[in-house]
Formats: structure tokens, sequence, C-alpha cells
């Protein structure tokens, strides 16, 4: 056998070691001129890689678009992407480095709102601009960032309100099971007082929380199960947890016999891609609300799936052509909104770009025309409530008129 | 002369109303077109087959059960012109005379919303009972339609138990609608239906019984209070039995999970001291290879998919345990004397492995089929199920555990490597070959973490990132344990598992994490060689 030496080793190492940090480092390309950037913060390793990762081809295919129109005030955006390794600290310090040292125009990113919340004192102490794709808990209004998904008033509390009525199964309990950090804790709250505000006794409501990653549901669903056959009325549980969180806990709900008609679960942060990997066949009826399904029907969609479709295809992304999901449209959206408002203004400069927002409006994939407001920087969207088919998909069961208008500061907070 | 003619149409068709309400025919169009239509004339048409299935001839009744069981299935399809159905077996017929056809081009496929299907599916669930064609479908059909008891549905059953042959079929019917009779205004008939809820006690029956205090009887008749009190009481004394077996049965799952995680770095850590990071990575390896025998079995042979699990045990070792050999020999051996060296090797070669697998195979979850035999549960007493997934985990835990302390204590090599783990060098002096032991122990360590993989792909989701959930716990019950013990890993993986459980429900699942922890830490400064130490010359 081949000894090795010391150095031998060593030197391998060094090599492994620096071959694993590299997506780390900026993948720069090089500058060419009549260019704009615009940098992207979302994972490709650790938990959130799954779901964020697919986010970076999106805005590449977004940009690949606008270029094609011939850019933006004549030039053409160059995505810059990172990986944060869904390491929350590490979104600030990637996203300052992208807007020091990379200049970057404006931030595409995060998808939990810690790692929003870790982003926000970076952005706005640098006056950058953050487009944030997620639906998320409100009570939030920077200007430096750019809500592109909607506040609970305009996500959770329809989706709420239609599990309540007679429509939907006229709930009466509710049992919160989310992840510990700040999005659950926030929408739970305000769920409680909205609630209450109902005339819901504070005993039909039942409250528990999970580390971020857990997998070991047992006695949860036991609890939930306990809850369901005790009286007072139909029980609901409204799901928050994130992450691999989501098909460990269906799981075990199929495992236990529990249907969506006997205990419907409205998953919140639920999206296609968590079910991948699951036989959804005992998961039929089972809820979640976004501001794009996939089923939508349209012009607008059907570009947009074969777009991304053919994208997937010819640049070998490592994500399912088939499958896309209400981040993807939203970072979609994001960019030309920006593109939108960039040429608006007719700079790049982020203060004449936040000018511009007001006004603006586009067609998104979902079918609706969403526009922004001088008012806030949120945008509104429309409101869908997707119900599990067996095919790893959602139907849509309901759909709101138009878009409403956002409401960042939630009353029942 | 009109006003006559008109009365005379008039009469006319009021007889042709009666006899056909006599007869009941069955409007297959209209019911059909209702089942297309928006929610509320879904319901509406569920709810008039219902009424119809009392009394409907029996290729009526079979029919209404093809056409409501490809509704909640999603196999019918509402064309403009016609109205098809996909059978089970995949032929496309008519939904009306279920004869052959074509699916129109125009159809779309309804969507049941929650509402509906909680109406559709007891309903479907009542027509199984009626045309069943075996009795298994029959008392699930019975149960769901007991689960959700709506009146429409109580002649369905009452006319099953008339026309059914099978005497335990016949039995459970009868119990049932003893049961059903609850609400019945009849004290005597809610007292047996009383007396059967206490024999099925689960907090649901315990429910309906407490509803019943507000009822006049309870406080009229002492007979009917003595024997709604007595129920409850019994109730709540085999709820409170089978909350207890069911916190042992959680807390085994856990401790087994805990264990297999464990087991193969109980050898590697306890053996040769080497703080393995890769062990989790090791178990995602597992994980995948029983992915690719599940692939290779679809392919090759498919009629025999549901046992790959089996087939994949003994694949699953050795391939593993190929990979932990040639790490042994390729990286780990040249940092025995270096600890810190080998910690951050096995950490590099852990992530290596991870993008390894993330380029290969993506970092999306992978789809396992679960087995017919390790899906759902069953229901032992009380609210107490026991979901066959589980069962396997804890029985496969028991089965490593069976394999390991055989191979430890009745092999030759389990021999020598016991006296390594006492003492290398006298070991060595006696003529054992030390490293070739090590070598053995490192494959025999990453063969148990593959099994672990391959006992959790049931359980857990399958990504490359798996591997890191396990390895902080499994060092903890190793260190907890005693390093070096398969009886302190064990005795240390029930400990934790079963505390994890019992703190749970009272704390939640978060602190239940934090106590744990602290309770470890406090109980290493007490005892720092953990539960039991391998008695040995100090090194």
């Amino acid at each position: 056998m081949n000894e090795l030496s010391r150095r031998n080793v060593l030197q391998t190492m060094a090599g492994v070691t620096a071959g694993l940090a590299m997506p780390a480092i900026l993948t720069r390309s090089a500058k060419a001129a009549g260019t704009v950037k615009l940098g992207c913060l979302f994972s490709s390793s650790g938990t959130m890689a799954n779901l964020e990762g697919r986010l970076n081809f999106v805005a590449k295919m977004a940009a690949d678009e606008i270029n094609a129109k011939g850019g933006v005030l004549g030039k053409t955006i160059e995505i810059v992407t990172a990986d944060p390794a869904s390491d929350w600290p590490l979104y600030a310090q990637i996203g300052r480095q992208m807007l020091q040292q990379e200049k970057v125009a404006a931030l595409f990113g995060c998808w939990t709102s810690v790692s929003r919340k870790s982003v926000l004192p970076v952005v706005e102490q640098a006056n950058g601009l953050l487009f944030y794709p997620l639906h998320f808990e409100g009570d939030e209004n920077s200007k430096n960032v750019v809500y592109v998904n909607s506040p609970p008033a305009s996500s959770v509390i329809p989706a709420v309100d239609y599990l309540m009525s007679s429509e939907g199964v006229s709930a009466k309990r509710f049992f919160m099971l989310g992840s510990d950090y700040v999005w659950p804790r926030t929408i739970n709250k305000q769920l409680k007082a909205y609630w209450k505000s109902k005339g819901i006794p504070e005993t039909a409501m039942r409250e528990e929380y999970v580390p971020l990653g857990f997998s070991n549901f047992q006695t949860l669903v036991n609890q939930i199960r306990k809850f369901a056959d005790e009286p007072g009325g139909q029980p609901v549980v409204v799901l928050t947890t994130v992450g691999s969180s989501i098909p460990d806990f269906f799981r075990e709900f199929i495992n236990q016999g529990i249907k969506a008609t006997d205990v419907p679960v409205l998953g919140l942060d639920v999206v296609e891609a968590d079910l991948e990997g699951l036989d959804t066949k005992p998961l039929i009826g089972h809820l979640t609300c976004w501001a794009y399904l996939q089923g939508t029907k349209g012009p607008a969609n059907a570009k947009f799936l074969k777009d991304w479709a053919t994208y997937v295809t010819s640049k070998k992304v490592p994500f399912k052509p088939d499958v896309a999901i209400d981040p993807m449209v939203s970072t979609y959206d994001a960019i030309n909104l920006w593109a939108l408002a960039a040429a608006k203004a007719g700079s790049f400069d982020v203060p004449e770009v936040q000018k511009a927002f007001a006004g603006i409006s586009f067609d998104c994939p979902s079918g609706y025309k969403i526009s922004m407001t001088s008012e806030n920087n949120y945008v509104a969207r429309g409101v869908f409530i997707g119900s599990v088919n067996e095919k790893q998909g959602f139907d849509i069961i309901w759909q709101s008129k138009d878009t409403p208008k956002p409401v960042p500061f939630s009353p029942f907070g | 002369m009109w006003s006559r003619l008109l009365a005379a149409v008039a009469l006319f068709c009021l007889v042709g109303a009666q006899s056909s309400a006599a007869q009941q025919p069955l409007d297959r169009p209209t019911l059909l077109r209702q089942l297309c239509g928006e929610a509320p004339e879904v319901l509406a048409g569920a709810q008039s087959t219902a009424e119809l299935a009392a009394t409907a001839g029996e290729a009526d009744l079979d029919w209404m059960q093809a056409v409501l069981f490809a509704l909640v299935d999603r196999r019918l399809s509402c064309g403009d012109d016609a109205v098809t159905l996909r059978l089970p077996a995949g032929t496309i017929v008519n939904a009306s005379t279920l004869a052959p056809a074509t699916e129109s081009a125009s159809g779309r496929t309804p969507i049941l919303n929650l509402r509906s299907r909680g109406v559709v599916e007891p309903i479907l669930a009542a027509l199984n009972l009626l045309v069943g064609k075996d009795a298994n479908v029959k008392l699930e059909a019975l149960r769901a339609v007991e689960k959700k008891p709506q009146p429409t549905l109580l002649a369905i059953v009452e006319r099953a138990l008339k026309i059914e042959r099978d005497p335990q079929v016949k039995g459970a019917i009868q119990s049932a609608t003893e049961t059903l009779a609850l609400r019945s205004p009849d004290p005597e008939k809610q007292k047996i239906a009383i007396r059967r809820l206490s024999e099925e006690p689960s907090t649901r029956s315990l429910t309906l019984l407490l509803n019943l205090r507000s009822e006049p009887a309870y406080n009229a008749n002492a007979g009917y209070k003595a024997a709604l009190d007595g129920a409850i009481s019994s109730i709540e004394r085999w709820l409170a039995f089978s909350n207890v077996l069911a916190t042992i049965y959680n807390g085994m799952s856990l401790a087994s999970i805990l264990f297999m995680a464990a087991v193969g770095l109980a050898i590697i850590f306890g053996l040769m001291g080497v703080i393995n990071l890769a062990q989790g990575e090791l178990l995602m390896i597992g994980a995948y290879v029983t992915f690719l025998v599940q692939e290779a079995f679809r392919a090759v042979l498919p009629g025999l998919l549901d046992w790959y699990l089996i087939a994949a045990i003994p694949i699953v070792f050795t391939v593993t345990a190929t990979i932990g050999m040639a790490l042994e020999s390729s990286l780990i051996r040249h940092f025995y004397s270096r600890p810190l060296m080998s910690l951050l090797a096995t950490w590099a070669v852990s992530l290596f492995l991870v993008n390894l697998v993330r380029v290969t195979f993506g970092t999306q979850n992978l789809q396992f089929v679960v087995p017919f035999y390790l899906k759902g549960g069953i229901t032992v007493v009380g609210d107490f199920i026991i979901t066959w997934n589980r069962l396997f985990a804890i029985g496969f835990a028991l089965l490593t555990l069976g394999g390991t302390y055989y191979i430890l204590r009745r092999t030759t090599l389990g021999l020598n490597m016991r006296a390594v783990t006492l003492n290398r060098t006298m070991a060595g002096c006696i003529g054992i070959k030390t490293r070739q032991i090590d070598r053995l122990a490192f494959a025999l360590g990453s063969g148990l973490a593959g099994l672990a993989g391959l006992a959790l792909c049931p359980i857990y989701n399958v990504n490359p990132q798996m591997g890191t959930l396990f390895i902080i716990d499994s060092f903890m019950i190793v260190v907890l344990g005693g390093v070096g013990t398969l009886v302190g890993t064990l005795v240390a993986a029930i400990g934790v598992g079963q505390i994890n459980v019992l703190i749970e429900p009272a704390y939640g699942a978060v602190a239940a994490k934090v106590i744990v922890l602290l309770m470890i830490i406090l109980f290493l400064q007490w005892r720092p060689e953990g539960l039991f130490a391998v008695k040995g010359r100090r090194k």
C-alpha cells in the first residue's frame, strides 16, 4: 500500500477544504461594460437548499428575459449569486459584501424571516434595496425592503376565514404547531388575537413549538389526535413548521391514520417541493395559502411554466422542470418590478428607484396585475387557497377576486 | 271543455309523478350533472344518493358506488357532451351506462373541497358496506360510517344489516347500529349504546358520553346515571392506561432511533478513540443505497417491490462497511496518534460526502415506496396506536443489538476487538494484528451506521443533510453511556428517549431538548466516564 506522507495529506486536505469552501465565495463573472449587477441571497446548501436553491435560477431566468428585450436603461442585468449556507448571520455578511464590493443595485433574497431580520440592518445602513419574496408575519415596514409577497392580512387571515366559514369546515378549535422562531411566533400571536376578536375562547387554542430541523413528531401528533377528539367543534391544525420538519410531520400524521376530513392542516409554509418524496394520497384535502399556485389558469402562467421548463432543460438546472412554487414566481416578479422601477426612474440609484415604486404594476404569472403604491413598500398580490392532491401538488379551491390592499401592521398584534 | 282537458292532463301528470316516486328510478344524468357542478350541487347530489341508496336496486347501488368512488379518487371526467370515468383497472367508460367510451376533449375532473369530501366519503363508505365484495372492505367502511354518523346513513346501515350474510360483518353492523343509537330518544337503547362505547375506550367515546350528562334522563333516571357515570370512569381508567403505554412506546421508538444512530459510533469511538464526524454521512449513504436498491427492484423485480427494504439489509451493510474500510485504510489510520487531526479529517470527509450526494442526487427528499407492512398502524387500546414503521425501527434496533452483541462477545473478532480496546499495546504483544482489527472495527461501525440509515427510511426524510441531524445525538448517547460499552449505549438511548418523551407533552419540544442536554451535562460532571465505564488500565 502506498504510504501517504504527512505533507501529501495536508495538501490534499487543503485542496478538499478549498474545494468545499468554493460555493461560499462569490461567483463573479468578468465585469463587462454596460452591465448592472443584482445580488441573490439564496442558500444552495444547508437545510434551506432544496427550497432556496431554485430561486437563484429563477432570478437568472428573469434577468435573461429582460436582457433579451434589451435590458434596463440600455444595460444588461448580471445576476451575482452566493451561498449563505442556511446560516442566518452569513446572509448579512454576504449581503454587505455584495452591496459594498460588488456594488449591486439591489438584493433579492432570504426565505426565513430570521434571515431577513439579519440582513435588514445591513440594507438600512448602506441604504440598499432588498426584495423579499416570501409571505411573512408583517409588522415591519422598512423603506429599504420591498415586500413582494403578502403580509398575514392578505394571506393567512383569508385562509383562516375560509376554514371557519361553512364553505370550509366551520372550524372551531385550533392547534398551532410551529418551528420556534420569529415567523411562527408572530403569526400565531396575531391569529390568537384574531380568533379572540371572533369570540373563540382561549381553551379552544393550543400552541406548540419545535426546534428548527425537528423531526420526531410522534408525541405531538398524539397530542393533536387527543385535541381533535375533545369536545368543542371541528379542530384544525395551523402548521408553521419550516424546512424538513414539514414532510416529517406529514409522514407521522399519515401513519397515525388522521385524514384531512378529520383534522385539516393549514400548512402556511408548505409548497409543492415539500411534498416531493411523500405519498400524498393520504394527504388529499390539506390546505395551504399562497399568492401563486401552479394550477392557476391563464396565459401568463402557461408562459412562465413553459419558460421555466425550457430553462431547466437547456441550462441543466438541478431542479424539477414541472414544479413551480410561489417564491419562484415572487422572485420572478421582484426582478421585473425592479426593472420597471429603474426604467421609470431613469437611474439605478436606490433613492430614485424607491421614488419610482409608486404606481408600477406587473402582470404576474398568477394571473393578477400586481402593483405598488406610494404608501409603503408592499406589493398587492392575489390570494389562493390550495388543497393537496394526489400528484404532490395543489388544487385551487378558492381565490380572491382581485388583489387586496396589503396591510403591513396587523391590528391583531 | 278546455278546462276539463287541462285537468285531465294535470291528473295524468300527477299519477305519472306518483308512480315514478314509488319506483324510485335513478336519474343518472341529473345526478352526474350535480356531481360535476359547484360545491353546493355536489353536496346536494351526494345527499340524494345517500337517500336513494336505502331503497335503490342492486344495479343502481353498484353504479352509485362506482361513481362516488371515481369522484373521490378523481377518476371522473366531466365533459360538455358526456361524463366519463376511469375504472380502477384503467379502462374509460361512460359514467351513465358504464359502457366503454372515450374521454371527452372538454373533460375536467371535479375537485372536492373539504366540506364535500367530509360528506361524500362517509356516503361512499356506507355504499361500500352495501355492495362491498370483501369482509375487510366492509368492516373498514363500517368504521368510517361510525366515525361520522349522519342521519341519512342510518337507513343504509339498517339495510346493510338486513342483507348481510357474513356473520362476522353482521355482528359488527349490529353492534354499530346499537352504538349509533346513542342519540335515540329511548333511554334503554341509549344505555346499550353507552355500554358499547365503554367497551371501545377512546377520547372520542369519552367526549360523546360527557355530552350525554346534559340529557334530561341523566338527572331523572338513576339507572341511566349509574350506567353513564360507570362508563365514563371506566373509559377514563383505560385512557390513563393507554397513555402510559403510548408514552413507553414513543420513548422506545425514539430510543431505537438514537441507539441505531449511536451503535456504530460506540464501536468506532469506543474502540479506536476516533472522533468520526462522518458517521452521520455513513448513515445517509445507507439510506441512499436503500433507495438505489428500491430503484433496482422497481426496474428488475417490480412484483417484489414491497420487499426491497428487507433485501437491502445485506447490500447496505456491505456497501457502507466497504466505504468505511476504504476510509480507514486511506485516511483515518494516518491520524490515530493525532485525535485533533482525525476530527478535522472526518469532518472534511463528511462535507465531501454531503456535497458529493448533493451533486449526484440533488437536494430534494427521496421518495420511498412505503411497503404494505409498514403502512399506517393499529389501535391497541384507547388512544394508543402502534405505527408499523416505528415498530419496524424498534425491531430492527433489537436485531442490531443482538447481532452486535453476538459479534463482540461470541466471535474471535469480537474478542480481539475487546482486547484492543482494553490495552492496545498488550494486545499487540500477544499477537493480535491491531491494525487489522482497527480496520474491521471501523468497517463494522460504518456498516451499522448504514443499517441505521436503512431503518430510518420509512420514518424520516432522506436528503443529503439528514446525517447532520444525528451526529450530535449519537455522540451524546455514546459519551453518556460510557465509551466503548454496548450496554451503556443501549441504556443511554432508552434513558434519553424516555425522558424526552416524558418532558415533551408537559413543557414542549424545545424545552425538552434543553432539559435533556442540561441533565446530561450535570450527569457527566458527576460521572465523567459515563453510565458504564470499561474497567481497564488508564491510557
